[in-house]
């Protein structure tokens, strides 16, 4: 009987993936597809192909933070006079709870095209189920606050980081007066840098989850070598940057900050994939976190501090988030790929880096930090930089009250949904471990 | 479907102010067939000008109350929004009197005295070439948001707008010459005549001065940060 419960809750998350990659997963292309450097078609593609693997190459960690960070499953365990199986069936009947409203409330804000995040949806929804089950001080409050508090930090971080990067582009190519030289001379920095920041993500963590054991690959050679990879890939690119742009010197300015931004546009798409990559390595977590503390619970019947995060939810986070993208986020990508004109390969360059190393380094604290906003932060970080010709104060306005929303929302709903899936399945739930 | 991140970008008004600029050149230009008319003395043509203008005039308009929209304070914007602002109401002003020179010659059956006529239409010309250079340097503004407001571009502008001062002095010294033409035809000329002369001087004066001012937003805007 086990297994049909796992194939529900399995279900949930597959919603809850499908649901992340509906409203969540266009954004991070956005970049790419808005500048017009990338075929929506090729973009629904990629961007399917770096989420999968950035879920299951990199995913683990985070999850980790989700299931247990924000609630302590031993502290289930030790309320008084509950038995270990009593505990096992509330974790799992919290869990499933905190799931469905985080993935119903994230399915009602795509409806309404409210901008909410779904690492904010989750974090919500698992606190709230803590409260009601153990009580305030089941809630890991300082997690808490650092979670919170990286939702302020990860957007001006990212704005921060796009102002400057936008800025060097800017300063050094675009307003020389000959940017078909200056490119040549200063693109291979900022290939470097993209690199850089690209392939330490994935060799650092990827590598590393995927292939166990790899003793050699301490941190100080990930970071050696994933710089080493950037040098060498500075190198080529200055090579086929000047075969493409030498001699345009004589051109009019126009013509060259056209060819100028056609150099930016692999980088964009490199940089766009890279994010969607970042997306999926933290935000898998959101959909399979839940679902791996459920299907560990049922497997060993105990409530552990650690319990490891089986390939296939992963896999499943991955597949569903995938399938989301597919069915309906590639009505997003339409949308986003028809609106935005105003966003140029340049200035997609560098939000998309600030985007990815900011995501990135926040995943390796262990923080789940929105990607969407992250994006949001770095591209208001271009338009102060003078990047860009207008930035919608409106939807600012709403991504920010979003922010205070979703939490209380996310956690009502998952109070409301325990509570009932408590009354209702409590004793089956509990016969079935049990027995 | 909505998108959070499609919808974060607003429209970008850089480029309907170069589709305002074209328009009111497009007003500017239309005054040397009106002259030529005025100085041929066919006052049909003059006529069939004038509502030729008003309606480029009232598509102008149109365009500025578009522009009026994106500049709303919803909108973060690289520039300063009452700069922005003034300079769409410097350029309006183009085509309004531009309007009002048509406006004046349908108002009576003036003919323009032979001595001057050559004069007007070489001032008329000069007021042209402020235009001209207003309109280029609107187009170049639009490419300027392109480079974030800065380097060469920046500094080709800024030499352009410069430009359109030394044109617009150019402008104020063939005014004088124009005036003195005009006051030395005292007594060989009906006096009304000559009142509708300064006038037309008057006013194409203002055309030019207007086209400087615009311009200086314009300086304001890149130089602004």
């Amino acid at each position: 009987m086990d297994i049909l419960i796992i194939g529900l809750t399995a279900l949930l998350g597959l919603y809850m993936a499908w649901n992340i990659g509906a409203n969540d997963v266009a954004n991070s292309m956005a970049d790419a597809v808005g500048s017009r450097s990338i075929s929506i078609r090729n973009a629904v593609i990629a961007a399917g192909i770096c989420e999968f693997a950035g879920a299951v190459l990199v995913g683990a960690q985070v999850t980790n933070t989700v299931r247990k960070g924000i609630v302590d499953p031993a502290m289930l365990a030790a309320i008084p006079g509950i038995s270990p199986q009593d505990a096992a069936v509330i974790l799992v009947i919290g869990m499933s709870a905190a799931l469905l409203s985080a993935a119903f409330w994230l399915n009602l804000s795509t409806i309404y095209g409210m901008p909410v995040s779904t690492t904010h949806s989750i974090v919500g929804a698992v606190a709230g189920f803590g409260v009601v089950a153990a009580g305030w001080q089941a809630v890991n409050w300082s997690k808490m606050g650092q979670i919170v508090a990286s939702w302020f930090i990860s957007p001006l971080a990212g704005g921060i980081m796009a102002f400057l990067i936008f800025n060097y582009i800017s300063k050094s190519i675009l307003g020389k007066e000959q940017p078909a030289r200056a490119a040549i001379r200063h693109m291979p920095y900022i290939v470097f840098l993209m690199t850089a920041v690209v392939l330490l993500a994935t060799i650092y963590k990827g590598l590393k989850h995927v292939i166990k054991n790899i003793h050699w690959l301490t941190d100080s050679r990930a970071l050696a070598l994933s710089l080493g990879a950037s040098l060498v890939a500075a190198v080529v690119s200055y090579f086929l940057i000047r075969a493409k742009l030498q001699g345009l010197e004589e051109e009019s300015l126009g013509k060259q900050l056209e060819a100028v931004e056609r150099v930016f546009v692999p980088l964009v798409i490199i940089s766009s994939c890279s994010v969607a990559f970042a997306h999926g390595a933290n935000d898998v977590a959101n959909s399979v976190g839940p679902l791996a503390a459920i299907v560990h619970v049922l497997k060993t019947g105990t409530i552990d501090m650690k319990v490891p995060v089986p390939l296939w939810v992963l896999a499943l986070g991955g597949m569903g988030i995938v399938l989301g993208l597919a069915t309906y986020g590639y009505r997003v990508m339409m949308t986003v790929g028809t609106k935005i004109t105003e966003i140029t390969p340049s200035r997609g360059v560098a939000a998309d880096i600030a985007a990815t190393a900011t995501v990135l380094a926040c995943t390796r604290l262990s923080l789940p930090v929105s990607t969407t906003h992250t994006l949001v932060g770095a591209i208001l970080g271009i338009g102060l930089a003078r990047g860009l010709g207008g930035i919608n104060r409106r939807i600012v306005t709403s991504i920010f009250g979003s922010w205070l929303f979703t939490v209380p929302a996310a956690a009502l709903m998952s109070m409301f949904f325990f509570m009932v899936g408590k009354a209702l399945f409590f004793e089956t739930l509990h016969t079935l471990i049990a027995g | 479907m909505k998108s959070l991140i499609g919808d974060l970008f607003g429209k970008s008004p850089f480029g309907p102010i170069v589709e305002h600029s074209k328009k009111v050149h497009e007003c500017v230009e239309l005054l040397w067939p009106l002259l030529e008319a005025l100085i041929q003395e066919d006052y049909d043509t003059i006529h069939r000008l004038h509502s030729k203008m008003s309606r480029l005039e009232h598509e102008a308009d149109l365009i500025k109350h578009d522009i009026r929209s994106f500049i709303s304070q919803r909108y973060f914007l690289p520039v300063d929004r009452s700069d922005l602002v003034n300079f769409l109401a410097r350029q309006e002003k183009i085509a309004d009197l531009a309007e009002d020179f048509a406006v004046v010659l349908t108002l009576r059956r003036t003919t323009v005295h032979v001595e001057i006529q050559d004069l007007f239409l070489c001032y008329l010309n000069q007021v042209f070439q402020v235009s001209g250079t207003l309109l280029t340097a609107a187009v170049e503004f639009k490419n300027l948001a392109e480079t974030a407001f800065g380097g060469a571009e920046a500094r080709s502008i800024l030499k352009l707008i410069e430009n359109l001062g030394e044109e617009e002095w150019k402008t104020d010294k063939m005014s004088r010459k124009l005036s003195r033409a005009i006051y030395s035809l005292e007594g060989r000329e009906d006096i009304l005549n000559i009142l509708f002369y300064e006038k037309m001087v008057i006013m194409l004066g203002s055309i030019a001065n207007q086209a400087e001012n615009a311009g200086d937003y314009l300086r304001v805007m890149i130089e602004k940060r």
